[in-house]
């Protein structure tokens, strides 16, 4: 297996964990969604929700700001996006593993043309890392009051984790914050997740855009973010760790 | 009556501009002539295959399913992106419609609208926003009307650690005031 092979599932789907109906609590403190009228009966069990803590922390850090910036690194969701914009924040979105994904495409073809014409191309994940983010998070410094990171760490390359936490920290302004979620163990099911309301993220099942590379533990959290004040940390039943960051 | 009557007839050309349907409606009462031009208000057509580099302005509805790279200025009009439509351009509309790929920043009087197969790297600034599910949006988005009007509504949930921590209330010493 190639490492494309390992870090990009291609044409993988995950298999809808066919939920139940009907807004009760599982073991693993998900509620799931009530059934809603206006979607059909295959989204209304696909839909999840869960109790956010890191959000309303997150949401309580904001508080006061007025015309903030924030940068969305998941999924460009409709509710996401009017959650904050209704609040008066200029929202950026950026799905950042979607980007990751096509330029894992194009490293797959600049691998085989290189192979062709015989260059040599440096395919250590540093430098792969460095080429990513030569094309990806180029925002000036302290331009976002807040980023939400969400789990995106866990599935990028560890040496890409590690350069874009290092962006996202140089686009935060001092002050900033930063909500990023930590999976406890291998997730079984690739997932994206919205804004509910302030106080409830929604989980929806989604195809794979890549699997999870690395699982952190607190300590290489800690190192990761070592440039930030606070960090906080939230761990709910369904083995995610919500983890909040203060610059 | 009679009014009603007068207003039936005289929308009835303005509903039958639409190509294919007016030869369809010429069983009225009402003889529409052969030589009817056809409605200034049908969308204009960049079809699959063609390729457009430079400058599209106008005020009319333009539909894209080609490659445009450029600039795409409509004024008034609404600009829709087809599926197989690739944009590599800076696009200004009064509604903007995104099914394909848009690579450049979107400005809309009124609404943009990202499908969920649509794909735009660049920045929205418009009055009204909906993305489906899917879409996918690198860039930032600016929707005036919202983010003036609730610019102070931002109230989030009371902070959680603090939720617990409830300041006795002042007894008053007598009865009420009011």
């Amino acid at each position: 297996m190639s490492f494309f092979q390992k870090l990009r599932l291609v044409g993988v789907r995950n298999e809808p964990r066919g939920l139940p109906v009907g807004g009760r609590i599982n073991p693993a403190g998900v509620v799931h969604a009530a059934a809603n009228p206006a979607r059909g009966p295959e989204s209304r069990s696909q839909e999840a929700t869960r109790v956010s803590n890191g959000l309303k922390e997150f949401l309580w850090n904001l508080e006061g700001l007025g015309r903030g910036t924030l940068l969305d690194l998941g999924a460009a969701w409709q509710t996401t996006l009017s959650f904050f914009i209704e609040r008066g924040f200029r929202v950026t979105s950026d799905d950042l593993l979607r980007a990751w994904a096509d330029f894992l495409a194009q490293e797959e073809a600049r691998l085989k043309n290189a192979r062709a014409t015989g260059d040599a191309l440096d395919m250590t994940s540093e430098a792969r890392a460095e080429r990513f983010m030569n094309a990806n998070l180029r925002y000036s410094e302290g331009s976002f009051d807040a980023v939400l990171l969400w789990d995106v760490l866990d599935y990028l390359e560890p040496a890409a984790a590690k350069r874009v936490v290092a962006s996202v920290t140089d686009c935060l302004r001092p002050g900033g914050v930063v909500f990023a979620m930590f999976h406890s163990r291998k997730p079984e099911a690739f997932q994206r997740y919205r804004v509910a309301d302030s106080m409830h993220l929604q989980v929806l099942p989604a195809a794979v855009i890549c699997p999870a590379q690395k699982i952190y533990q607190n300590r290489e959290i800690q190192d990761l973010f070592i440039r930030y004040r606070t960090m906080k940390s939230f761990v709910g039943r369904d083995q995610l760790r919500e983890v909040l960051f203060l610059k | 009556m009679w009014r009603k009557e007068d207003q039936k007839t005289q929308a009835g050309p303005e509903i039958s501009t639409s190509a294919g349907q007016a030869a369809g409606t010429a069983g009225g009462p009402r003889e529409t002539p052969a030589s009817a031009p056809v409605s200034s208000r049908a969308a204009a057509c960049i079809s699959q295959g063609i390729r457009i580099n430079g400058e599209i302005t106008g005020n009319e509805d333009l539909f894209v399913d080609g490659l445009v790279e450029g600039k795409v200025e409509l004024g008034n009009g609404s600009l829709t992106i087809g599926p197989n439509g690739k944009v590599k351009a800076d696009l200004s509309a009064r509604d903007v419609i995104v099914r394909g790929r848009v690579d450049g920043k979107v400005t809309a009087r009124d609404r943009v609208q990202l499908w969920s197969t649509g794909h735009l790297i660049g920045d929205i600034s418009a009055e009204r926003l909906a993305i489906e599910d899917g879409a996918v949006l690198r860039g930032r988005a600016e929707v005036a009307k919202h983010s003036e009007k609730h610019a102070e509504a931002f109230k989030p949930a009371p902070k959680p650690q603090e939720q617990k921590k409830v300041e006795p209330l002042p007894v008053p010493a007598g009865p009420s005031a009011d």
